[in-house]
C-alpha cells in the first residue's frame, strides 16, 4: 500500500500539470479535452461524450495582454483565464463549456480570445419555478446536440447514466475525503488539501475517485493525533495561489471544511436518482444549490449554513476568502458577516489574487487571526 | 531588565524600551520602513539615547510590514495584536481604533479587557493611507507637518471624488488649475483619506472610545476629518506612531517576565 505522502504527491504532480493530464488523455484513449469554465456546468453531458472535462479555473501568472480586454477591476481569476486564452493556452480544447451566472462571466463568453468554440448556456435566474426546470433542460439539450456535433459522439441515456453514477461517486469520495481531512490535518495540510480537488479539474472522474478512495485508506490506517494548531472553515470562490495556502500550513490553521466553489460547492449538491430522464434530473441539481452567491437565495441562507459548518467541525473560525473583484462575493458578504458576528463566530476576510506573489497583507491578518484564538 | 518591541513599518521604524516595571524608557521612531536603513537606525538610536545595549535586552518582539525580515527579534506578532495591545495600554478605554500608517490603514474593534474582538485592513491600493497624503503634499507643494495648520483656513473645501491616489492626484491638479486655494483642497484631500479609513471602521463597527494611531494620527486635519464623518470625538494616542512598538515591547515583556519568573514582576 502506498503512504499518504506519496499519494498526495502524485495528486500535486497532476494538479500542477494539466497539459500533461491532457496529453495523457488523449495518447491512452484517443479523444481530447473539453474545457469548463467557472463555476457550474453538466459536466456529466462531457464525460458522456468520452472527451475529457478539464477545469479552467485561471493560473498564477502576471497579467499583460488581458489588460486590453478586461478592466483592471475584473476579478482576478477571469484575469487568469483571459490571460490564457490570449497566448493560445486553450486552443486545443475541442470546445469550452460556458455557463454565465455573473456580470463578468458574461462579458467573458462574448469575447472568447481563443480559437475552441465556445458552447454558452444559461442557468434560470428563478430557482423557484418547475418551469425554470424545464428551460434548463432545454438549455441542456442544446448544449448536448453541440457537444455531439463537435464531438461526433452520440450521448446514449445509458451513457449519460453512466456518468451521473461516475460523478456521484466522485463526489462522495471527496466529501468523506473532506471529513478526513479535518481528522488528519498532519498529513494533509492546506496545500496538500487544495491539490486533491484541483487534480480533480484535470482528471477522468473515476480515476480520480480511485486514486482519492487509495488515499483515504491510507489516512484511516494512521493513528489520529491531537492537532495543536487551529481549525478554522474557508469560504469564498477559490484559495490560490499554493503561496496563500502555504501560510495556512505556517501558522497552523487546518482548515477543517469548506464553502469554496472550487471545491466543496462542486460536491454539495448530486444528481439524484429516479425515473425521471437523466436530463430533467441534472437540471434539478441548480434549484437544489444552495449557499452559493451565483445562486440567487432570497433567503439568504448562507450564513446559517457557514454558522453551523463551523459548529459541526468544531472550526475556531470562518474565513472569507474574498476574490478580489467579486462582485457576487462581495454582494454576500455584509449579509453573512453580521450573522457570524452576531452567533459570535470568529471571521476574518482575506483578499484572494490568484496572480499574487508576496503575501505580506494575507499573513498580517491570519497572523492576527491565529493571535486571537 | 528590559523589553523591547519594534515596529518595521513600510515607511518608518520604531522602538519602544520598557522596564521591568512596565515603564516605558524611551520611544524613537526612524523615517525609513522596511529595506532600508531603518530599522538598524531605529535601534541605534534607541539604545545611545538610554545607553542601553543588545545585552540588557532580555526579550525584543518584531512587528509590522517587515517583521519577519528583522533580524535579532525572539518573536514576531502582527501589528493588529500589537496595536491592540499598545492602544489598551495608553487608553484602557478604547473599544474602536483606527490606525492609518504609511500604506496601510487598519480598524480594530476591542472588547472590554482590550482583546481584538474584529479587525479590517485595506486592500487593493494605498488610498486613504498616509502614502496618498504624501503624494498630495507633494502636488500642493506643501509638507506633512505644515498640512494641518492649512487645514484650518479651509473655509470650502473641495471634493476630491477619485479612489485611485494617481487619478485624485490629477484631480487635484485641475483643482489647482481652476484657481482652488490649496487650504480648501487640503481640507478635501483630508476628508476623503478620512472617508476611505472610516469605511473601515464601519465595516469593522463603531464602538465606545475611537482613538487613532499611526503617524496619520499626527495630522489634526485628518483626525478632524474622521471626527466630522464618525460624528464622534476622537482621542489622538500619545506619540501615535510608536503604539505598534509599544504593544510588541509589552510582548518582548511578558515573555521576559515568563522567563525570568519574579524577579522581573
Ligand atoms: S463569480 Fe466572481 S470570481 Fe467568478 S467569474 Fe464572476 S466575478 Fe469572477
Amino acid at each position: 500500500m502506498r503512504n499518504v505522502e506519496t499519494i498526495l504527491a502524485q495528486f500535486k504532480e497532476i494538479a500542477a500539470n494539466p497539459r500533461q493530464a491532457v496529453a495523457d488523455y488523449r495518447s491512452e484513449t484517443g479523444k481530447g479535452a473539453i474545457g469548463i469554465m467557472p463555476i457550474y456546468a453538466p459536466e456529466e453531458l462531457v464525460h458522456a461524450t468520452g472527451y475529457l472535462p478539464v477545469g479552467l479555473w485561471g493560473g498564477n501568472q502576471s497579467i499583460n495582454q488581458a489588460r486590453t480586454y478586461l478592466p483592471p477591476f475584473a476579478c482576478s481569476v477571469m484575469q487568469q483565464v483571459m490571460e490564457l486564452e490570449c497566448q493560445g493556452a486553450f486552443n486545443d480544447l475541442a470546445a469550452v463549456v460556458f455557463s454565465v451566472p455573473c456580470d463578468t462571466l458574461k462579458c467573458m463568453s462574448q469575447k472568447w480570445k481563443g480559437t475552441s468554440p465556445v458552447l454558452v448556456f444559461t442557468h434560470p435566474q428563478n430557482r423557484g419555478l418547475e418551469s425554470a426546470n424545464r428551460f434548463l433542460v432545454e438549455e441542456y439539450t442544446r448544449l448536448q446536440s453541440r457537444l455531439e456535433e463537435i464531438t461526433g459522439v452520440k450521448i446514449s441515456n445509458a451513457a449519460l447514466e453512466n456518468s451521473i453514477r461516475v460523478y456521484n461517486e466522485n463526489r462522495a469520495a471527496l466529501r468523506e475525503f473532506v471529513r478526513l481531512a479535518a481528522d488528519y490535518p498532519q498529513f494533509v495540510g492546506a496545500v496538500s488539501r487544495h491539490a486533491v480537488f484541483k487534480a480533480r479539474q484535470f482528471m477522468e472522474k473515476s480515476r480520480h475517485t480511485a486514486l482519492v478512495r487509495e488515499l483515504i485508506g491510507a489516512l484511516t490506517a494512521q493513528p489520529l493525533q491531537p492537532w495543536s494548531g487551529k481549525r478554522v472553515v474557508v469560504s469564498g470562490i477559490l484559495l490560490e495561489p499554493d503561496g496563500l495556502l502555504e501560510l495556512f500550513d505556517e501558522l497552523k490553521l487546518a482548515i477543517v471544511d469548506d464553502d469554496l466553489a472550487q471545491e466543496s460547492r462542486q460536491l454539495r449538491v448530486d444528481v439524484q436518482e429516479g425515473n425521471e430522464a437523466p436530463l430533467y434530473r441534472l437540471a434539478r441539481v441548480w434549484q437544489r444549490m444552495y449557499g452559493c452567491s451565483v445562486a440567487t437565495d432570497t433567503k439568504k441562507l448562507r450564513g446559517k449554513m457557514l454558522i453551523e459548518m463551523a459548529q459541526k467541525t468544531g472550526a475556531d473560525a470562518v474565513i472569507a476568502a474574498m476574490m478580489k473583484f467579486c462582485d457576487p462575493e462581495e454582494w454576500d458578504y455584509p449579509i453573512y458577516f453580521d450573522e457570524l458576528e452576531k452567533k459570535g463566530v470568529r471571521n476574518l476576510m482575506i483578499e484572494v489574487d490568484q496572480g499574487a506573489t508576496s503575501f505580506e497583507q494575507a499573513r498580517t491578518r491570519l497572523q492576527s487571526l491565529a493571535e486571537l484564538l | 531588565m528590559y523589553a523591547l518591541g519594534v515596529d518595521v513599518g513600510s515607511a518608518s521604524s520604531k522602538a519602544v524600551i520598557l522596564d521591568r516595571n512596565r515603564k516605558i524608557v524611551a520611544a524613537e521612531v526612524v523615517q525609513a520602513g522596511t529595506g532600508t536603513t531603518g530599522p538598524r537606525r531605529v535601534m541605534e538610536q534607541i539604545f545611545s539615547k538610554t545607553g542601553l545595549h543588545r545585552e540588557d535586552i532580555v526579550k525584543l518582539v518584531a512587528t509590522g510590514y517587515g517583521r519577519m525580515r528583522f533580524e535579532g527579534a525572539d518573536r514576531q506578532f502582527s501589528e493588529i495584536s500589537c496595536h491592540a495591545r499598545g492602544v489598551h495600554y495608553l487608553v484602557p478605554e478604547a473599544r474602536t481604533i483606527l490606525d492609518i500608517g504609511g500604506q496601510d490603514a487598519k480598524a480594530i474593534r476591542l472588547g472590554n479587557g482590550g482583546e481584538v474582538k474584529q479587525f479590517f485592513m485595506n486592500d487593493k491600493c494605498a488610498a486613504g493611507t498616509g502614502r496618498f497624503l504624501e503624494v498630495m503634499a507633494r502636488v500642493l507643494e506643501t509638507d506633512l507637518e505644515r498640512m494641518a495648520a492649512l487645514d484650518t483656513a479651509a473655509d470650502s473645501p473641495v471634493s476630491i471624488s477619485s479612489t485611485c491616489t494617481v487619478f485624485a492626484e490629477s484631480e487635484v491638479i485641475s483643482q489647482l488649475s481652476h484657481g482652488a486655494s490649496r487650504e480648501n483642497i487640503i481640507a478635501g484631500v483630508h476628508n476623503s483619506v478620512a472617508a476611505k479609513a472610516c469605511g473601515l471602521v464601519g465595516r469593522c463597527g463603531v464602538e465606545g472610545t475611537v482613538v487613532m494611531t499611526g503617524g496619520v494620527a499626527q495630522n489634526a486635519g485628518v483626525v478632524r476629518a474622521v471626527s466630522r464623518e464618525l460624528n464622534r470625538e476622537i482621542l489622538v494616542a500619545p506619540n501615535p506612531q510608536t503604539a505598534g512598538a509599544l504593544g510588541a515591547a509589552l510582548y518582548a515583556w511578558d515573555d521576559a517576565r515568563r522567563e525570568r519568573g519574579d524577579e522581573t514582576g
